[in-house]
């Protein structure tokens, strides 16, 4: 067993590796932590070297797999890439779920069946409300694309990021469970300042006080989190990298339990920041 | 103006962290830092060759000014001459230790110090094998295991020089202030 398999094991680390597939998105939400866009730099990932990591990740001793971007699905090979990975580690791919039609809707049916869940962004059950974030019609084409997903046998998450009342949740709820995802399927995080909400003046402060230490790999490096390798007026943030060396794994693998190890007894994370 | 950006302490890195924990670390650490699995590595190993040990730190100050010298570092010049006189250098062997084209035998008065900035400069600024007479004549001055540090000394120091000069790492205000109040800088 590898020192990091026992620190899985024991709880020391998560479970969990994340890569950044991509930095440019179709949107260009509000409070993006990368100010994705669609005409930022794209430091993708190739498939392969998606692959390889997941399969570094697994010889380790990690247990699950998360990709983020950007907007993953801007890359023609990710639902080939997504099902793969599947076969390698328990796998959550984070998408906005605007892009779900004709083409990349049937690319898509490659994952029913696989050990792959797409998380969808949908943070209110107001149109308006959710389409001042994230820009217009999102909203419209998200709550047609997760029934799709659903009715092929795709496993669908819903992400909410805001921090919205009780009675707007309920709302939003009961919307989540009508387009077939139930509640356990549902997470909520907090705005984190960092990159356009940063410059928005909004946001819950992130640091390794409060953030899960999960390994996270960019074209850029590796860092503490997958609220890490982020962006702040187009420069990619260092505060949480661990190193620029991505290959092989274990060097920031081992970068990051020395420092988790060093952390001063009862420092863990307080927010639900995932 | 740097070539590459200098991260400040908001900015370091986690592994890079703790060399901001006493303020402004310089340079070529904001620099490094940007690189942390190198920095790691680097600074240790620069600290050892550079800092204490068996040799006398005046020893090492003129290898470090002599050797920056002759690659025209302007960085590593002007910053290890601060270094070197206060490590007892005078301001007249400094005076000539930072210009390449200067002879140092009728400042540095130990013939063994002026065998040592041959040594340098026979390294430093020459290609291919050291002259067997220049060699013998180190070994003359120094015990084995001297020659083996001082002429990693002078490679390390190569290696820093190219570093910063390549990178354009500006020079203090602190150290140009020195300087000019000592008559080494207009």
């Amino acid at each position: 067993m590898t020192a990091i398999a026992a620190a899985v094991e024991a709880g020391v680390l998560p479970g969990r590796v994340w890569v950044y597939s991509n930095y440019h998105c179709n949107l260009a939400c509000s409070y993006c932590l990368t100010e994705s866009g669609p005409g930022v730099p794209r430091r993708e990932l190739s498939s392969e070297q998606i692959l390889d990591t997941a399969r570094q990740a697994a010889d380790l001793g990690f247990t699950a797999f998360g990709l983020t971007g950007g907007e993953p699905f801007l890359m023609p090979h990710m639902a080939k890439t997504l099902a793969q990975l599947g076969g390698i580690l328990p796998t959550v791919g984070l998408t906005n779920g605007t892009l779900f039609t004709g083409r990349r809707l049937a690319a898509a049916e490659v994952l029913a069946g696989t050990d792959v869940a797409l998380q969808i962004s949908l943070d209110s059950a107001d149109p308006d409300v959710n389409d001042e974030a994230r820009g217009p019609d999102n909203f419209a084409k998200v709550v047609d694309a997760i029934p799709a997903l659903v009715e092929r046998g795709i496993n669908v998450r819903i992400a909410t990021t805001g921090d919205i009342g009780v009675e707007e949740m309920s709302r939003l709820c009961e919307l989540h469970r009508g387009l077939g995802v139930p509640d356990t399927d549902h997470v909520v995080r907090p705005v984190i300042a960092r990159g356009r909400a940063v410059t928005a003046g909004t946001g819950v402060a992130a640091g390794t006080d409060n953030l899960p230490p999960e390994l996270t790999v960019t074209a850029d490096g590796a860092y503490w989190s997958p609220f890490g390798p982020t962006v702040l007026q187009g420069r990619p943030d260092t505060d949480l990298l661990l190193t620029r060396t991505t290959d092989p794994l274990s060097v920031p693998a081992r970068t990051l339990l020395g420092l988790v190890e060093g952390r001063p007894p009862g420092t863990d994370s307080t927010l639900n920041i995932r | 103006m740097s070539r590459v950006a200098l991260l400040g302490a908001a900015a370091a890195p986690l592994t890079a962290r703790r060399y901001y924990d006493g303020g402004d670390p310089g340079p070529l650490v904001a620099a490094l830092a940007t690189v942390p699995e190198l920095l790691e590595v680097f600074l240790p190993f620069v600290s050892t060759v550079l800092g204490a040990s068996a040799l006398d730190a005046r020893t090492k100050e003129i290898v470090i000014v002599r050797t920056s010298a002759v690659l025209r570092c302007e960085y590593c010049v002007d910053t290890h001459c601060v270094v070197a006189l206060d490590e007892g250098v005078t301001v007249a062997e400094v005076g000539v230790l930072r210009d390449p084209d200067t002879a140092t035998d009728h400042v540095l008065t130990e013939r063994r110090e002026d065998v040592l900035v041959q040594w340098v400069d026979a390294v430093a600024g020459g290609r291919g094998p050291v002259a067997d007479e220049l060699a013998a004549a180190l070994a003359s001055c120094y015990a084995e295991h001297e020659v083996v540090e001082l002429t990693l000394l002078v490679g390390a120091t190569m290696m820093l020089n190219r570093f910063c000069t390549a990178l354009e790492l500006p020079t203090s205000a602190e150290v140009l202030a020195r300087l000019t109040a000592e008559g080494l800088r207009g």
